[in-house]
């Protein structure tokens, strides 16, 4: 929530916050520690409200922290329904939004933008920062759009590469990076096998499908689960160390023997854009893999600098991509 | 007098020639069913997303270095693997289902039912939302090393349990249902704590999988079965006995409690071994035995090694089903054992007249 929150405002993004879940300090430690070392006072006062997803999630504390208003994702629609949440919340006189980055991200982030921009009194800032965002996005959709059906490579993701050492392969079907591979100009492989939010695929069924591109999303997870595999990008991504976990995760038995992986074809990106509204990086950096002749001028690493530059309250650092070639 | 002579003698050849039919009709249908396994291992291993034909094959795996580098992983590395592990687990589970029901006297004993799944369970969550390992310096294993210490730490307790005075084979059960219930409760504990990517993957190995397989997985299971199953085959008589009844067995001079705590130990390797590599995947071991005696009946001799070919039968059809459903995606063998299982059993349940268990 803290992606979006923080470019919606002008200020300290944390000023109106009373209370958040502690899975930026689990899964994006790097992302925290940017936080902290600008505010450090307010990443330290905040509240664990606990995970909406598991069940800890506790409406006293809400309640106590003085909550105007609960902004939840979208997933959790299901659960509040089902638990009287947002019943139980309005009765209290708090509300209860949600918004959507990362189910349909593609579709929802300008009216998850527009409405984070109202209730946070913030419409000129969130009117600049859709206005960033559809540009960019815009940059690779005009293009793509001319781009031929045959022309178009097949693209297989591999969720959190290297979090089982023993598993191969988590995948997004039609929707969040599989989204994001097709906008980019690519054929995701697992939308081909279901109509799936995450789709369990075969190793066999990969080798066999011999995809132009392997993307694997990584982020800093190793403090958290020392034992991943995982390429650790962020904000504190050290491109030798990444380039290495590439290379071994690239190295094992089926990979090796692939044909993106001896083209060179294998990639790793930012897990994080999955939740967030600076997917269009992750958009951006996909067709310039998949397109590099249409996408020659495009620089994705400028825009990613330009996002923090504009909207955030410190500067890119890290590294947020790599490939093999 | 000459006649009753006549009479006993004849019935004796008969009892003979009836017992020498039953042995060769038991040998007949293990050998039916060895048969059987063979054909599916093999369809396992020709089934799969990619187009590989018979001949291919066998002609890869006769000889590797035909193979193009590409085949040479899908089936040496991918296929071979899991059709062998689906065998020799689905064997491990029904041996450990059969010896339970038998030295606990009940038909509803097997490894998940006692709680040692759910303690392998518990123990993979361990590992995969706090991050515990419970044996120090196993790396990425440690999710199945966790899922072993904690179901053989619980067939332990059962264990100890037994040489209490006076411990029946239904307390047994109780207690086993008892830790069922802990576990899972501990479990749910985890799963409530879980992050979504954590309760994806919980859930996944609870479900069970057959894409972890591996030749080393592989070979530990076979030299599991290796060590457990010639013992238990060698205590065939003493087990046949014991299904007649405690006293019956004891008069037969078989020591009764050596007996039980000596399978009880067999049959927690088999079930830490089997669940820790495939997860907790449950039906085969309490299903398995159940349509192994009612195609053989009660004698060990028979009865075991069908148990094992049930067991290893389901789950090969069990990773061909798991292929077949959509090729390219991987679905959890445990959503589909007993897909698989039910329809045989419920056609050997509606063919059955006789009571198989009083």
């Amino acid at each position: 929530m803290i992606y979006s929150i923080a470019p919606l405002t002008t200020g300290n993004p944390f000023e109106k916050i009373v209370g958040w879940k502690d899975d930026l300090i689990t899964y994006d430690p790097d992302a925290f520690r940017q936080y902290e070392k600008a505010f450090p006072e307010d990443t330290a006062r905040l509240i664990n409200f606990g995970n909406p997803y598991a069940g800890d999630f506790s409406i006293e504390s809400v309640l106590e922290a003085g909550t105007d208003l609960l902004l939840l994702d979208v997933g959790n629609l299901f659960k509040a329904e089902e638990t009287g949440l947002i019943e139980k919340m309005e009765s209290a006189g708090v509300n209860v939004a949600f918004v959507d980055f990362r189910r349909n991200a593609t579709e929802n982030t300008v009216p998850s933008l527009l409405m984070m921009g109202r209730i946070l009194g913030e419409e000129k800032r969130a009117a600049e920062l859709i206005d960033f965002y559809i540009g960019q996005m815009r940059k690779v959709t005009n293009i793509v759009d001319q781009i031929p059906a045959d022309e178009r490579p097949l693209v297989a993701i591999e969720n959190a590469a290297g979090w089982q050492a023993d598993f191969c392969c988590w995948s997004f079907g039609p929707y969040n990076f599989g989204r994001f591979v097709e906008l980019a100009g690519g054929v995701n492989y697992a939308s081909t096998l279901a109509n799936a939010y995450s789709v369990d695929i075969s190793l066999e069924g990969l080798i066999e499908a011999d995809p132009d591109h392997i993307i694997a999303t990584g982020a800093n997870w190793i403090e958290s689960r020392p034992e991943v595999a995982s390429i650790l990008l962020g904000y504190e991504g050290d491109p030798a160390v990444n380039h290495a976990k590439l290379q071994a995760l690239a190295d094992r038995t089926g990979f090796a023997q692939m044909r993106a992986v001896k083209e060179g074809n294998m990639h790793a990106i930012y897990h994080q854009f999955y939740n967030s509204p600076y997917h269009f990086v992750a958009v951006q950096q996909i067709a310039k893999w998949l397109h590099p002749d249409e996408f020659a001028d495009l620089d994705p690493q400028a825009s990613l600098e330009e996002l923090h530059d504009k909207f955030l309250p410190f500067e890119a650092s890290g590294q947020f991509w790599t490939s093999l070639k | 007098m000459t006649d009753q002579t006549t009479s006993a003698g004849f019935d004796a050849a008969a009892l003979v020639m009836a017992y020498k039919r039953r042995n060769l009709r038991r040998v007949g249908l293990v050998a039916g069913a060895v048969t059987i396994m063979m054909c599916l291992v093999v369809l396992d291993i020709i089934t799969g997303p990619a187009d590989l034909s018979f001949g291919r094959t066998l002609a890869v795996i006769l000889d590797p270095s035909l193979a193009s580098p590409k085949e040479q992983v899908i089936i040496w590395q991918l296929r071979l693997p899991v059709a062998l592990m689906a065998v020799t687990v689905g064997a491990m589970l029904g041996v450990a289902g059969a010896e339970m029901q038998t030295i606990l006297n009940n038909p509803l004993a097997d490894p998940f039912t006692l709680g040692l799944s759910s303690a392998a369970s518990f123990g993979a969550a361990l590992a995969i939302v706090l991050g515990w390992s419970v044996v120090p310096g196993v790396g990425g294993l440690f999710v199945t090393a966790n899922a072993f210490v904690l179901a053989m730490i619980t067939s332990g307790c059962l264990f100890l349990f037994t040489r209490l005075r006076g411990v029946t084979p239904e307390a047994m059960i109780l207690v086993g249902i008892a830790m069922l219930f802990t576990f899972n409760a501990l479990l749910a504990f985890l799963q409530y704590g879980a992050s979504e990517l954590q309760l994806a993957q919980l859930i996944f190995w609870q479900l069970g999988s057959l894409a972890r397989a591996s030749w080393t997985k592989v070979g530990v299971c076979i030299a599991v079965l290796l060590i457990v199953l010639p013992y238990f085959m060698s205590r065939s008589w003493a087990l046949t006995a014991l299904r007649m009844g405690e006293e019956k067995a004891a008069a037969l001079g078989v020591n009764v409690s050596l007996l039980r705590m000596s399978v009880l130990a067999g049959v927690s390797l088999l079930s830490a071994v089997a669940v820790s590599f495939v997860g907790a995947v449950a039906f085969v071991g309490l299903v398995g035995p159940h349509i192994a005696r009612m195609i053989v009946g009660e004698d060990q001799r028979g009865f075991l090694p069908l148990s094992a070919l049930c067991g290893a039968l389901i789950m090969s059809g069990t990773s061909i089903a798991s292929k077949a459903i959509t090729p390219g995606i991987v679905y959890p063998i445990g959503m589909i054992t007993s897909l698989i299982g039910i329809p045989f059993f419920i056609l050997l349940i509606l063919g059955q007249r006789k009571r198989h268990w009083q």
